[in-house]
């Protein structure tokens, strides 16, 4: 990877996404030629690593930090201060009468079966004494009723500043219609503490139901401080360092924006990462000519899926973090307690089991050999021989077969009284079973029938399990990327600035007047304008969207369809598509009045290109090797061809059974498949009689 | 354990992965059950259930939201059985019920039930199981909008009985039972599409074991499922013969059914675990009453099923299997057992308090196990009338009490508990949609049991009218009797609502009320607290100033 004419001219781009194990590094020349790294995370301060990975740039790529034009990030960083319950000691100020709503919450529970419970509202944020009212009041028209009163924000405001809050969080009835009362209280709170963190919730979630809009300003406050010092240390070392380009930060709906707007809506950074990688599995798909994939990423605790449909990926209004409903737009990422290091285990009857327990990073698999001792998925992968243990992980780890024949045969052969192969292939199986009725439930809940799609396995463990999958899910083709295990990186590079700003909008479809929506959407293309501006970029190559959030008259949940103002009968449209996205999502559509919710504006700018056809050396065409493997179509070893990624040329045709290595995964070619090179340097695993 | 299993004629890999397959149908029915309804107590009460059962009507695989649907289903599949010999079943016949006394549970929930064929049908193939869907819908005719009126007192009242009979032939809706549920239902097009819904969630159920059976051979894929049962079966009495030998008895009450306002109703059960198996009799609960509290067998079964999960390991897999432990003595005549023509809309609240007591009574055997007993209460509360633009409209919350403490925790403030599982309302949307102003919502202090671990508080939400002749139901529970506490822990604030009269009148509302509200009335309900744990005395000092400091204690209280 090093043997490349040293770099003389600008234009480099860099992608850094901050995992929880590891940091992997995206560079790309102005040729478009690509460089990737892998380095450990630096738990205590993240920034370190990101400084780590320019070091290796310039040490190994020989690459000027200077001529560095782009610095596109994700990161962890707000959601390891919610899992670790590192946030800012912040206030919550609310309309009078409804100081508990945070911590109420809607009253339903997650685990049903559960005798002991355990809240299920983020009361952490901000406990009772950490809550104040202020007296004032709007109504559901947005018509004051009760004015604000002044004395009792200053009154509150000083309680809360006597407790040594770092932030402030505000959230009072129906501010999604009337901020004005938020807006006065932000302006009193920076006369009394000028600087402070402020979160009002018309800017952060302006939407009705007062939960979900007061935890998601109250998250935003909570992550803000911590999120603004990371992203001025960051800052500061790649100044240190020379780089001159500014860092952008990519955001939970898989658009990118400016740190210094990150520091201002943290609350969107909490998919930081899988965004990236849903984008990068994007560009992979669309550059192979597919629009429609299914991304299953698999690591080591868990595996997360994701679709795309026509091209651009799913966003859901809400998400969760750490098991609480957060409502901002984010990549529709569901996840599953599933992955390489889930445990296996032989239940009180009998059954073979796997997960949802897992080996994690510590001890790790037995085949680590660092004192684990029970069987997990990837001991079985070693058992079957899919896993070559000298060269895992490019060779930096050595792998211990008999550690792992030990625990499959210890744990489970023997318990159920099989060989070992059958054990192994048997965790496979189950594992399998797991993942592919989870990828069934989700595309089904969402209307989406998987056969159609391709599917895109990801992560160091995905590959290996994307036939299986794809053959219980009646999928045709499989699209491994040219680096699955650094695509959440990748994906930084390919995507697009954006910003997306929305407000309430609350109006029935009949009889509504196109005038009103014109004003409205204007002063939301102000501000979208706003932040692009912020961004450096010019209006001419931004492309703007809008849409609405509709929902039948009567229900509380909404759909988001386009808007064309410059239609005929814009409203008639939009109506018409709710019916469509309805009959989509939830098979029916009856023609029944509906209302506009929200009204939404997004303004996007694709500076960058798609990170593909990407770095891997085209290697010496070294023949490839054999060695048998254990695959469920054959009872006994089948020797399977061993390739090397590079080796393979455009025109090889790979058949089944077949294993392929690279550095950051293992590719499992099963019988009855082929694999080739696609375009845009993917593989694609064709099934065997489909054209 | 020490069996062999080396001696299995089933391949247990194949085993686990025909049960995730199963498992994965059912879900599968159940997200086309919740796609293709339209009514929003499906959609966002989740108030409905499909799955798998064997083709002598044992659960196979069962997706529900609520516990309240756990083996509710049962009873269902037995009278079809009984009813259409499976001889003289067909592909597509499908089959349905709501009739609570002929195996339904109340009114608003119909069962639906289609035969799954093994492949080659036409050539004589035979049932290898059943696909059922329950619904409750929105309507179902009778005494008052939305068919639960708390002041029926026969079920004649309470809507449309529909006893088992063939809804399709062959896939043929049978019209004259079409065209007799839309004449006596409100409104017509929402029931029957919520019925069409669960007609395809049946059918994707038997397409899809159907494939399976056709890719496994329907001997093996019927062997697969009694040795599923089987191994379920093992695991719970495995469970269960971990707990004392022994009768557990505990009792609770009911404020009042609705009708009677001064009579309470007490639930009573003896718990005995002898050996792997539970028997739970109800012998010295109220005879049946006159209001729509009584709650047909089915419920307890529901109870039952709830407490054998929630006691034994959660990683059994659910199936008939677990179910096969438990018997019920339910006197007839009996709350539990009430005789035909009984109402029995309200059962929900009765289910709850069923669920509660069973899993109290065990308190003393799985100290580590069983917390306080909960408010478990869910108020319901309607309010009907006519917007300011004249559109009529009916809205509707539910609230919850506290949860009981348990060793090492505090209870949980304002949640859901056994067998039910709604969300609140939101203020916001309330008063979007409805000419109904809430101008209070939270938490109730002082309201939870004292001990060494606190019960959870219960709420305090406040409702005004803002407009005149505005109809309004309340149905509570825990106005009269307090959700005890657990080896010292003291009992939970009772529940207490008030209508608070624009002239400055203060009415009580006795649990149960249907009355009118007019412009600038408001309504203040304090839902209960749920029980505290161990004594009082043990609480820790910074427990004690966390919560007045959080005003969950105010600094008046005692202690």
């Amino acid at each position: 990877m090093n043997d490349q004419p040293p770099e003389a001219g600008r234009g480099i781009e860099f992608g850094i996404d901050i995992g929880g194990t590891f940091t992997d590094v995206v560079c790309r020349r102005a040729d478009g030629s690509i460089r990737l790294a892998k380095v450990p995370t630096s738990r205590a301060d993240p920034s370190r690593a990101v400084l780590a990975a320019l070091g290796t740039a310039r040490a190994e790529w020989d690459v000027a930090t200077a001529a560095i034009t782009r610095f596109a990030h994700g990161t962890t960083v707000a959601t390891n201060a919610v899992l670790e319950r590192k946030g800012a000691r912040i206030g919550l100020i609310t309309t009078e009468g409804f100081r508990d709503v945070l911590e109420i919450g809607r009253q339903m529970r997650h685990q049903m079966y559960d005798l002991v419970l355990h809240t299920e509202t983020p009361v952490f944020l901000a406990p009772g004494h950490l809550r104040r009212e202020v007296r004032e009041r709007v109504d559901a028209a947005g018509r004051v009723l009760v004015p604000l009163d002044e004395a009792s924000v200053r009154a509150a405001v000083r309680a809360l500043l006597d407790q040594e809050v770092q932030a402030i969080a505000v959230c009072l009835l129906f501010s999604f219609l009337a901020p004005a009362h938020e807006q006065r209280i932000a302006a009193i709170i920076e006369e009394m503490r000028r600087g402070l963190p402020v979160s009002l919730s018309s800017e952060v979630d302006p939407a009705f139901r007062e939960y979900e809009r007061t935890c998601a300003t109250a998250f935003d406050a909570y992550v803000k401080p911590l999120v603004a010092d990371y992203l001025a240390n960051l800052e500061a070392g790649l100044a240190r360092a020379g780089v001159g380009a500014p860092l952008q930060v990519m955001q939970s709906r898989g658009g990118l924006m400016s740190s210094a707007v990150a520091r201002r809506r943290p609350v969107r950074l909490f998919l930081s990462g899988p965004a990236g990688g849903v984008v990068g599995g994007l560009d992979v798909g669309l550059a192979a000519g597919y629009r429609d994939l299914i991304t299953i990423d698999v690591g080591g605790t868990s595996c997360d899926i994701a679709l795309v449909s026509d091209g651009r990926p799913l966003i859901r209004a809400e998400g969760l973090i750490d098991g609480f409903t957060v409502r901002v737009p984010m990549v529709d990422v569901t996840a599953i307690g599933s992955g390489g290091g889930s445990l296996a285990w032989i239940d009180a009857a009998g059954s073979l089991r796997v997960g949802p327990e897992s080996a994690g990073s510590e001890p790790g698999p037995a085949c680590y050999g660092r004192g684990g001792t029970r069987a997990t998925v990837t001991d079985a992968s070693v058992v079957l021989g899919y896993i070559d243990p000298a060269s895992f992980a490019g060779g930096t780890m050595r792998l211990d077969p008999a550690l792992a024949e030990g625990a499959v045969r210890r744990e489970v052969a023997d318990r159920l009284g099989m060989d070992l192969a059958r054990a192994a292939l048997g965790i496979h199986r189950v594992l399998n079973a797991q993942m592919a009725e989870a990828i069934r439930l989700v595309s089904i809940g969402r209307g989406i029938d998987p056969r159609g799609y391709a599917l895109l396995p990801l992560g160091g463990a995905g590959p290996l399990h994307g036939c299986a999958l794809a053959e219980e899910l009646g999928i045709s083709t499989i699209i491994v990327p040219p680096h699955p295990g650094v695509l959440a990186a990748a994906g930084l590079l390919g995507a697009a600035v954006e910003h997306e700003v929305a407000a309430a909008f609350p109006h029935p479809c009949a009889g509504l007047d196109p005038a009103l929506i014109r004003p409205a959407l204007d002063a939301l293309d102000a501000r979208c304008r706003d932040l692009m501006r912020d961004e450096g970029l010019r209006e001419a190559d931004v492309e703007v969207g809008h849409a609405a959030d509709l929902c039948y008259i009567g229900q509380s949940y909404w759909l988001e369809v386009p808007l064309r103002l410059d239609a005929a009968d814009p409203v008639g449209e939009a109506y018409a598509a709710f019916l469509a996205a309805h009959d989509r999502v939830y098979g029916h559509a009856p023609p029944l009045p509906a209302k506009f919710v929200n009204l939404r504006s997004v303004h996007r700018s694709r500076t960058g290109r798609a990170a593909i056809g990407a770095g891997h050396d085209p290697g010496a065409a070294a023949p490839p090797t054999t060695r048998p493997v254990q695959v469920r179509q054959n009872p006994g070893p089948v020797p399977a061809a061993i390739w090397q990624r590079g080796a393979i040329r455009a025109g090889d045709r790979i058949p089944g059974p077949a294993i392929i290595e690279q550095v950051d995964t293992t590719t499992l070619v099963e019988p009855g498949w082929t694999a080739s090179l696609g375009k845009g340097g993917a593989l694609i695993i064709a099934r065997d009689g489909t054209p | 354990m020490t069996t062999d299993f080396s001696t299995e004629a089933l391949d247990p890999v194949t085993v686990e992965v025909t049960r995730h397959r199963l498992e994965g149908i059912a879900n599968e029915m159940q997200a086309t059950l919740l796609r293709s309804s339209f009514s929003p107590i499906v959609k966002e009460g989740l108030d409905a259930s499909a799955g798998l059962f064997t083709a002598d009507g044992q659960t196979l695989a069962q997706s529900c939201s609520i516990p309240i649907h756990l083996a509710t289903l049962i009873p269902a599949l037995k009278r079809i059985i009984e009813t259409f010999p499976p001889a003289t079943m067909a592909p597509d016949d499908t089959y349905v019920l709501n009739d609570p006394y002929c195996g339904g549970t109340h009114l608003p929930d119909i069962a639906v039930v289609q035969p799954v064929f093994a492949p080659g049908a036409d050539q004589g193939g035979r049932i290898i199981a059943f696909a059922a869907a329950m619904t409750h819908h929105q309507d179902m005719g009778g005494l008052s909008a939305g068919s639960v009126p708390t002041n029926a007192t026969e079920i004649f009242q309470e809507g449309l009985r529909i006893p088992p009979l063939k809804f399709r032939d062959r896939g043929v809706v049978n019209a004259t039972l079409e065209a007799m549920i839309r004449q006596n239902v409100r409104i017509p097009d929402t029931v029957m599409g919520d019925i069409h819904a669960q007609v395809s969630a049946c059918s994707i159920g038997a397409r899809r074991l159907a494939e399976l059976a056709g890719k496994q051979g329907d001997n093996a894929l019927t062997a697969i499922f009694a040795e599923l049962l089987d191994r379920s079966e093992r695991m719970t009495r495995l469970a269960l013969s971990k707990i004392p030998d022994g009768t557990y008895r505990a009792v609770d009450w009911l404020d009042n059914d609705g009708v009677e306002l001064e009579k309470p109703i007490r639930i009573e059960v003896a718990v005995t675990i002898r050996g792997d198996s539970i028997h739970l009799d109800f012998t010295g609960s109220s005879p049946q009453v006159r209001g729509p509290l009584n709650c047909v067998p089915s419920g307890s079964l529901a109870g039952a099923c709830y407490a054998v999960r929630a006691l034994t390991d959660p990683r059994i897999p659910t199936n008939g299997g677990c179910f096969r432990p438990i018997s019920l003595h339910l006197p007839e005549g009996t709350i539990v057992n009430p005789r035909e023509p009984a109402p029995v809309n309200a059962r929900t609240s009765t289910i709850k308090r069923i669920t509660g007591t069973i899993i109290r009574a065990l308190a003393e055997v799985m100290p580590d196990r069983v917390p306080a007993p909960s408010a478990g209460q869910m108020v319901i509360v309607a309010f009907g009338g006519r917007t300011p633009e004249g559109r009529p409209f009916v809205t509707g919350d539910l609230i919850a009490g506290g949860s009981g403490a348990a060793r090492g925790s505090d209870g949980v403030d304002v949640i859901e508990t056994d067998a039910s599982n709604c969300m609140n309302l939101p203020a916001e949307a309330a008063e979007m949609e409805t000419p109904i102003r809430l101008n209070r919502v939270a938490l109730r202090p002082d309201s939870g049991g004292d001990g060494e671990y606190r019960g959870g508080l219960g709420t305090i939400r406040e409702y005004e009218a803002l407009m005149d002749e505005l109809s309004f139901t309340h149905r509570g529970e825990r106005h009269y009797s307090a959700a005890q506490g657990l080896f010292g822990g003291g009992p939970g604030a009772m529940s207490r609502s008030v209508i608070h009269r624009a002239d400055g009148r203060v009415e009580e509302i006795p649990s149960k009320i249907v009355t009118r509200l007019n412009k600038g009335d408001r309504v203040v309900i304090e839902t209960a607290g749920g029980g505290g744990y161990g004594n009082p005395a043990e609480r820790s000092a910074a427990a004690r100033a966390a919560d007045r400091a959080d005003g969950k204690v105010s600094p008046s209280a005692s202690g």
